[in-house]
């Protein structure tokens, strides 16, 4: 009982050129978040304190001398802006690509969704800066990956791996468990990423108890992500499909190296923690003596590779759980068409449908 | 002390991908605002509860009244002012260093940066010096309490201030092993004003000291209310501005005289000669009855020796009251209007260990003959001759140099 050849469900042939912009929207959008994690790292937030020009120049016309050889700060802040605004015509592309060539309706409404959604980033950007708001700076940091992993949805819905995807009832991969596994790892990569922000961005009037607790959460995310992650690459790594196996061999490792990445954070900020103890940061070599570095480069090196790291495990995550929807959505779609039911109206938007 | 700022209480901890742009523009919409600005810089209740155990004494019309003062003639964490009109000495603080140091992070186009103390400090040291930030709870020892007016690395005397080139060398230095970064990546520009911010906030968390002190013990406050004449004001009567201006004086003269060893006295003191007859003199003092160095860091310096002490910060609101450090209950009044959870201070490993204050021969002559402010870590007494009392100034510098030697190794 194997289901049919998905592209079925495709009334034309789908548009390459949605999925071709998607990546590049994905290949724009990971920079982005890594240039945003380091304008933080540097407090670069506030280097240009206009918006949307540029010191006075539209942000596209500011000269590009002052840009590239001026204070760092502003190479970063304004480089983000600049990459910012491009990733926001990528999304006019799509939304316009979409609309021609693209045969799936919910997937027209997805586009719209991403436009809407760089659109809503970058206002909100703009008025951290316009406002000089150190909340809205962490809403802003929190909506870029949400961003982020509806672009790799894009990309994910789009690709020829969708519409080759089979599904098989009788294949356990996309039982309920293992979707709720994978769910789970995502939710939780994406809180996760909410948690670091908002260690990052902790008020500077907040109280030590808040603070002490938001870190406890991260670390208590990170471990049990770590021990997910685990359990979905043993229940995938031999399970012959590689778009799954793939995935999952990733999201280990990642996870495996954000949380090292994490401790060096931790430790390029605060250092050692004093708490573990004399006997314990004895025992750790150099922690004794260890020296805090403000503003060392191969610090901030770190805290962006953590910040990277984090959104590529929620893109992972994100392409996990939609391939693991697909397969099973397949494998319900062909059973309820081999049983002669009526397939779902291509026009109602339904959630088995967004899998089509 | 929080009560008076606002602060968003909200987590947002949501999960789904797409409901959460509702809910983050619903947060965007309550939270924009609140805490941009903060308004005022918490007053010292720790030190307030304290005086009113000590002198059994309600200090609510005191603390209100110090801070009113205290906000009159300091400014806000937005806009400091410093009383230069009350202060003879014209170049400890600059206004314009100030400036720069205080309120919301942000820069210029030429790379110059505003608000340096909240971009680099305030995580740890609070915003009012209080050595209470949000990333205090994780540091053994904890950042340091400006308020007290109390520094533990410096040349200068125990009981005096840090001169301003040993808060200088703390800052590019950092302290090795705690959670003090070293600043020598920013601009001198930078670390002049932050220098500058760090002796105001101490200057104004002293004086509030004292302030609330002298309110208990000469003003009359603390038994019945004070009726309006009587009470502490900034600009108020004769007596009021007498009080204030000489506490302020007193505290400012003393930066004032904290001054660096000059050059010439440092050169005196470079005839230190780290010979093998000089260090195995060292090893003995320190293992010796009077210096008694053993005592707390054990035989050649490898610790381990089992000591139960605390530092004057965390003394004040327990030991000295006659509350036992581990008694949870009778600190729980403290510890709510935001004292640190006591941790004990250890004499540290010096054998191979690090020396947080640095390894500068002069330096370390005073820190043995001064020992640590604020820290059990006594000095020695100095004497022009042996007598079995003191230390000499030739057998402190064979310490330092068995100190160096332990280095080494
Ligand atoms: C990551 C936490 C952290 C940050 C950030 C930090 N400090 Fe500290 N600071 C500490 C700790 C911990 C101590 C106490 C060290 C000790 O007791 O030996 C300290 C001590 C100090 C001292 C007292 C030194 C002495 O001689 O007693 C000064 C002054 C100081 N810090 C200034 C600053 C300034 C100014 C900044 C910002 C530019 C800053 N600190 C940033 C943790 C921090
Ligand atoms: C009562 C116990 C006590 C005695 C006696 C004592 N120390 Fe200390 N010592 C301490 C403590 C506690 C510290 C840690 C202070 C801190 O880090 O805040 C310390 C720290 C030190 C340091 C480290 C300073 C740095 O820069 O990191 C040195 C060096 C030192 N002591 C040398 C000596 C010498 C030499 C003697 C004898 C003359 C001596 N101590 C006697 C308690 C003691």
């Amino acid at each position: 009982m194997t289901a049919r050849d998905s592209t079925e469900s495709y009334t034309t042939p789908p548009a390459k050129s949605v999925h071709r912009l998607a990546v590049l929207a994905v290949c724009m959008v990971w920079p982005l978040i890594w240039v945003g994690g380091l304008v933080t790292t540097y407090d670069a937030g506030m280097a240009v304190p206009d918006w949307p020009g540029t010191y006075g120049y539209n942000l596209f016309l500011y000269p590009l001398d002052t840009w590239l050889l001026g204070p760092f700060d502003l190479f970063i802040e304004h480089g983000h802006r600049l990459l910012g605004a491009f990733v926001g015509f990528v999304a006019i592309l799509i939304l316009f690509f979409a609309h021609r060539h693209e045969p799936r309706r919910w997937v027209r409404i997805l586009s719209i969704a991403l436009l809407g959604m760089v659109i809503t980033q970058g206002l909100l950007g703009g008025m951290r800066v316009v406002l000089s708001d150190r909340t809205l700076a962490m809403v802003h940091g929190c909506v870029g990956p949400a961003f982020f992993s509806l672009c790799v949805a894009t990309a994910v819905v789009t690709s020829q791996t969708w519409r080759r995807a089979r599904g098989d009832l009788n294949d356990p991969q996309h039982g309920k468990w293992n979707i709720a596994l994978a769910a789970s790892v995502l939710i939780l990569s994406y809180t996760q990423g909410m948690l670091g922000a908002r260690v990052r961005h902790i008020l500077p009037d907040a109280l030590p108890g808040e603070f002490t607790t938001t870190v406890a959460q991260h670390i208590s995310v990170a471990v049990l992500l770590w021990f997910l992650s685990v359990a979905a690459f043993r229940r995938f790594r031999g399970c012959g499909d590689l778009t799954l196996a793939r995935p999952v061999l990733v999201l280990l490792i990642s996870i495996t190296v954000q949380i090292a990445l994490g401790v060096g954070t931790w430790v390029a900020n605060y250092g050692w923690p004093g708490i573990l103890g004399s006997s314990i940061i004895q025992a750790i070599p150099g922690a004794s003596q260890y020296l805090i570095q403000a503003k060392g480069f191969w610090d901030s090196i770190v805290v962006t590779a953590h910040v990277a790291v984090g959104s590529l495990i929620l893109a992972v995550s994100t392409m996990l759980i939609l391939r693991l929807l697909r397969t099973r959505y397949l494998a319900f779609a062909a059973e309820s068409a081999d049983s002669d039911f009526e397939r779902q109206s291509e026009s109602s938007v339904s959630v088995g449908q967004a899998f089509s | 002390m929080y009560l008076l700022i606002h602060r968003p209480k909200k987590s947002s901890k949501s999960v789904c991908r797409r409901s959460n742009i509702a809910l983050i523009f619903v947060s965007v919409v309550t939270l924009v605002g609140c805490d941009s600005r903060i308004e005022k810089f918490d007053p010292n209740e720790v030190f307030s509860l304290t005086l009113a155990k000590s002198e059994s004494v309600d200090m609510g019309q005191a603390q209100e009244d110090v801070t009113k003062v205290i906000e009159t003639l300091f400014g806000t964490p937005e806009s400091p002012t410093w009383p230069q009109d009350l202060i003879s000495e014209e170049t400890l603080v600059q206004t314009e260093r100030l400036r720069r140091a205080a309120g919301g992070v942000s820069s210029e186009q030429d790379g110059t940066h505003l608000g340096l103390f909240q971009e680099h400090c305030v995580v740890c040291h609070g915003v009012s010096g209080n050595g209470r930030g949000p990333a205090s709870q994780f540091q053994n020892p904890y950042p340091r309490d400006f308020r007290p007016g109390i520094f533990k690395w410096k040349l200068t005397d125990r009981a005096e201030k840090p001169s301003r080139e040993d808060l200088r060398r703390v800052l590019e230095n950092g302290i090795a092993g705690t959670g003090m970064p070293s600043f020598s990546l920013l601009a001198q520009d930078d670390v002049e004003a932050l220098i500058d911010y760090v002796i105001y906030l101490s200057v104004r968390g002293e004086l509030e000291r004292r302030l609330l002190r002298i309110s208990v013990s000469s003003l009359g406050y603390g038994e019945e209310a004070l009726s309006d004449g009587e009470r502490l004001q900034f600009p108020g009567d004769e007596q009021s501005k007498q009080v204030i201006v000489s506490n302020l004086e007193r505290i400012v003269g003393q930066w004032v005289a904290a001054k660096d060893p000059d050059e010439e006295q440092r050169l005196i003191s470079f005839n230190i000669l780290e010979d093998d007859a000089g260090i195995s003199r060292g090893r003995e003092l320190f293992h010796g009855k009077i210096a008694n160095c053993v005592g707390c860091h054990g035989v050649d310096g490898s610790g381990g020796v089992a000591t139960l002490d605390y530092d004057d910060w965390t003394k004040e609101y327990t030991t000295r009251l006659g509350i036992s450090p581990n008694d949870k209950d009778a600190l729980q009044t403290f510890r709510e209007v935001g004292a640190h959870r006591p941790r004990p201070i250890y004499p540290r490993k010096l054998k191979n260990g690090v020396l947080r204050g640095g390894d500068d021969p002069v330096r370390l002559f005073q820190l043995i003959r001064q020992g640590i402010a604020g820290t059990p870590m006594p000095g020695v007494t100095l004497v022009n001759e042996e007598n079995g009392k003191g230390l000499t100034e030739a057998q402190i510098w064979d310490l330092v140099s068995y100190l160096h030697s332990l280095q080494d190794k």
